[in-house]
């Protein structure tokens, strides 16, 4: 039993982190139904502020933690409040995004502001030992760590439960509406709500980056897995978020005994995880979502004219077409991974702006297709398309098994169910030899198809193109036929759909098997554009970026999904490094703008080129204007959303 | 017609929210090529009857026979197949869908193998023939999110008639429809039953008890998550239990 003791140390020190940052993300969630997948970067960025400000501009630690504490954690925090109350009624994946959003913006300006993205930072408190009986040492950071943790504990528990302020933001949890009429500032409370939450956040990334570094990337990674204690509280139970994260915490260090590598470890790694995903499913319909009111985008019916979807196709076979003669080398090999890209895109436009199911493991599927490829295609790439089947084959029953949550769960749960599925591949599939060949990576043969080989830059782009082209079609005719017909119902209006004969469960989990199986054979020719594939390329961050770019692109239409693979090529291109590091922050700033434009830009552009085709056609205005979606420097309706019921009556 | 034996029978259904019971031990029938009126005042559990019938919601005791066939723990979409078609009180179409694609929907969800592109020729005939019945013409190329209460209505009213329902369930179908409007309804109404197929046969439920007592054949009063009473319209309106419920009148009770 004496052996375990240090391992309980170290473990309530990461729970005390842990419990700061589920606190934080339950108060936020339970007063402003924001669920926020910011929070690490949040940290991070306060982290990074921190070191500036002591490390960079050696302001004492006693003017700089209450600097950061007292001015930049709660302004951030009335930021990320005046930010989120503006998406807080739009559908799951747009608010998902817009935070994914925040954290990609956070991420860009770490190097800009700070220049570098790494850093070590020392502790706040003093990383000195003493002795607890006879041989237990522990430091003086771990037991401060403990107790700032339950001290904010029990502050904020005081706060709610013997203050006006505390009844106030009991009042707006229960009710919004209710306590908003009798009297209670609804938006006053959650902005103390989101400081109170940030503040949490700045002590948790400043106490954290002092043990595990200080970086952009794998410090927001750690905040999820503060995500499961959160969860598990329901994400309205505050002590019990508490507990969770405590124990969550202890449970993570003391496997550590067992093993420190191999399969203990890699169970370590993926216990939060595990925990996040196992409580939505087990909790499944007690997860309410909280929203004041809802507000649904209608997006406009696609154009059926046969004339302009041959117009458009023939734009872009003669834009593919032209290319190759002016782009050569490496930038035409660019083009080929955006092709294939925009290819993936397109089953994400399919599973989330049709069907409305939001995945954010995409990726996981792309991988499964990469490696597959990458070990039963021949090495002069002989059997290539049947090793890309059989990856597709291997990919149906992964995409069954994310699709059992949305049987009881959506919008946002689904996502966090999503995001945990992508996260345990990455640490207990992906990483195995025998399916990626570990960090050293896979090589994917560049295939051979019925005899021709396509082995150079250029006869692998038209690969690539002919590749986006099935995709593409595809999807058109999908769309519009009774399949595209039927996920849409589900999407818009799924009691409607089984009321009809819509069976909701086959029809879930056909299309996660379905897209997850044309990610996974898209994935495949991935693998090849790349020559080498390793666990990092489809790591749970590609999937993220993939549901943001298709998001900002227009999820539901077919143009999107090529939008989304010009966004990612940009990133590709050989650019400077000062334009490189800022077309992150670009993305950022247009999925923040999102929350203006919530049907994308695509969706948007697409209604402009109508009415402007329309105009040249001389048809008669009111024919155009009647009911239908209008550029706004036309119409009076600033945005198209649709209507309360009363609303519309009154007219 | 009573002798015969009914297109749909409710027995004994109860139903419990938390500590609240919506529906008490309630019956009800409803005969083939006839309307049957579902009324009763706010709370009284006319909807959730509805629900318990296209399987929205599970009884804790009770049976719901359709056709002889007891459909009680059958899941909801399979009902739909089986003839059941409803509008629903909170519209409930498909926003991002045209009218004309809301009814192929509808008729595609209703017709095995539609999904896969079967039988295309005859969706698309049954589509158009609802169309032309509602007079949805106009706003057959409308995307449905965008249109008015009273249009969604009527869309939704196609939509059911587009499923080639057995039985057709509307609730609260004049809503937020204006007096032009409800008497358009109640022509389409009248003639979407089939009195001689005896196909569709309509529940209908609605606040406007005037129409009510117009067009119903038979009527079931709701009170409470109670049946007051059936009958003839004439004779549910006299009935002092039915006075009582929607005046709030004591001393009848």
């Amino acid at each position: 039993m004496s052996g375990l003791w240090p391992f309980l140390v170290i473990g309530l020190f990461s729970g005390s982190i842990y419990a700061l940052a589920s606190m934080g993300i339950v108060l936020t969630y339970k007063t402003s139904g924001v669920f926020n997948f910011a929070y690490g970067g949040i940290a991070m960025f306060c982290g990074f502020t921190f070191w500036q400000l002591r490390d960079g501009w050696h302001i004492s630690s006693w003017l700089s933690l209450p600097l950061l504490l007292l001015v930049v954690a709660p302004v951030m925090g009335l930021a990320a409040e005046y930010l989120f109350r503006a998406v807080i009624t739009l559908s799951a994946e747009i608010q998902i995004v817009i935070a994914l959003a925040v954290l990609a913006f956070l991420q860009a300006l770490v190097p800009i502001f700070y220049g570098g993205s790494e850093r070590s930072l020392n502790s706040i408190f003093p990383t000195s030992t003493f002795r607890l009986g006879s041989s237990l040492h522990v430091s003086w950071t771990q037991l401060f760590t403990l107790l700032l943790a339950v001290a904010a504990a029990l502050a904020l528990s005081g706060l709610l439960s013997r203050t006006r302020l505390g009844l106030a933001t009991r009042a707006v949890v229960d009710n919004r509406d209710l306590a908003e009429l009798n009297g209670v500032s609804s938006d006053g409370v959650s902005r103390l709500a989101w400081v109170i939450s940030t503040v949490f956040a700045a002590l948790a990334g400043v106490l954290l980056s002092s043990t595990v570094g200080l970086d952009t990337y794998s410090l927001v990674l750690f905040f999820i897995y503060a995500f499961a204690p959160a969860v598990l509280a329901k994400l309205v139970n505050l002590p019990a978020a508490f507990g969770w994260a405590l124990g969550l915490g202890v449970l993570q260090s003391v496997l550590q005994k067992y093993g420190s590598s191999g399969n203990v470890a890699d169970f370590e790694s993926a216990l939060p995880y595990l925990a996040l995903f196992g409580a939505l499913v087990f909790y499944g319909n007690a997860l309410k979502e909280i929203r004041s009111s809802f507000r649904t985008i209608t997006v406009s019916a696609p154009n059926r004219d046969p004339r302009r979807f041959a117009g458009s196709v023939a734009a872009v076979v003669i834009g593919l077409a032209i290319l190759p003669l002016l782009i050569h080398g490496s930038a035409l090999g660019d083009v080929s991974t955006a092709l294939i890209y925009a290819a993936i895109a397109l089953t994400l436009v399919v599973l989330t702006g049709w069907a409305g199911q939001i995945s954010l493991a995409q990726f996981s599927f792309v991988g499964i297709g990469a490696f597959t490829a990458g070990h039963l295609a021949g090495a002069g790439g002989k059997g290539f398309l049947w090793a890309a089947v059989v990856g597709a084959l291997i990919a149906v029953p992964f995409g069954i098994a994310v699709g059992l949550p949305s049987l009881r769960l959506s919008g946002l749960f689904l996502a966090l169910a999503t995001m945990a599925f992508a996260l345990i591949m990455d640490t207990l599939v992906f990483p195995r030899n025998w399916v990626s060949g570990g960090y050293t990576g896979t090589t994917v043969a560049r295939p051979d198809i019925f005899g021709i080989r396509f082995t150079g830059t250029l006869s692998f782009y038209w690969l690539s193109a002919i590749l986006l082209g099935a995709y593409a079609l595809g999807a058109s005719l999908l769309n519009r036929g009774p399949v595209g017909r039927r996920l849409q119902m589900m999407r818009d209006a799924p009691l409607g759909a089984s009321t009809f004969g819509v069976n909701l469960t086959l029809t879930k989990l056909a299309v996660f098997a379905g897209c997850g199986a044309a990610a996974a054979f898209a994935g495949a020719f991935y693998g090849a554009m790349r020559l080498t594939v390793d666990p990092n390329d489809f790591a749970f961050g590609a999937s993220l970026e993939l549901l943001l770019l298709v998001v900002l692109g227009g999820r539901a239409l077919v143009p999107g999904g090529m939008v989304a693979g010009g966004i990612y090529l940009m990133q590709l291109l050989p650019l400077s490094s000062t334009v490189e590091s800022y077309i992150p922050l670009g993305v950022a700033v247009g999925a923040v703008a999102l929350a203006q434009y919530p049907e994308g830009p695509t969706t948007r552009s697409a209604e402009y080129m109508r009415y402007f085709s329309a105009l040249f056609r001389r048809r008669p205005l009111r024919e155009l204007t009647d009911g239908r979606l209008v550029p706004i420097v036309f119409s009076s309706r600033r945005r198209i959303t649709s209507e309360p019921a009363e609303v519309a009556d009154a007219r | 017609m009573p002798a015969e034996d009914p297109l749909l029978s409710v027995r004994e259904v109860t139903v419990h929210f938390g500590g609240v019971t919506a529906l008490s031990r309630v019956d009800l029938e409803v005969n083939r090529g006839t309307i049957t009126g579902l009324i009763g005042p706010n709370g009284a559990g006319k909807t959730t009857l509805f629900n318990v019938i296209t399987g929205l919601v599970t009884p804790r005791s009770g049976r719901v026979r359709f056709d002889g066939t007891d459909i009680t723990g059958w899941p909801r979409h399979r009902r739909g197949r089986a003839g059941i078609a409803r509008t629903f009180q909170r519209l409930e179409l498909f926003g991002g869908l045209t009218v004309h694609d809301n009814l192929l929907a509808a008729w595609e969800a209703s017709v095995p193998g539609a999904v896969l592109g079967m039988r295309r020729g005859e969706g698309r005939r049954v589509v158009d023939e609802v169309i032309e019945k509602l007079g949805l013409g106009e706003l057959a190329g409308r995307v449905a999110g965008q249109l008015s209460t009273g249009q969604g209505r009527l869309v939704e009213l196609g939509r059911a008639l587009a499923a080639r329902p057995r039985i057709l369930l509307l609730d609260e179908p004049s809503s937020g429809l204006d007096q032009a409007e409800t008497e358009h309804f109640r022509d389409l109404l009248l003639g979407a039953v089939g009195r001689e197929s005896g196909e569709p046969a309509v529940l209908l439920v609605e606040h406007d008890v005037a129409l009510v007592m117009e067009i119903c054949d038979r009527i079931t009063v709701l009170d409470f998550g109670q049946r007051i009473a059936e009958g003839l319209p004439a004779e549910v309106r006299s009935d002092p239990r039915v006075v009582a419920a929607y005046l709030g009148d004591s001393d009848a009770a």
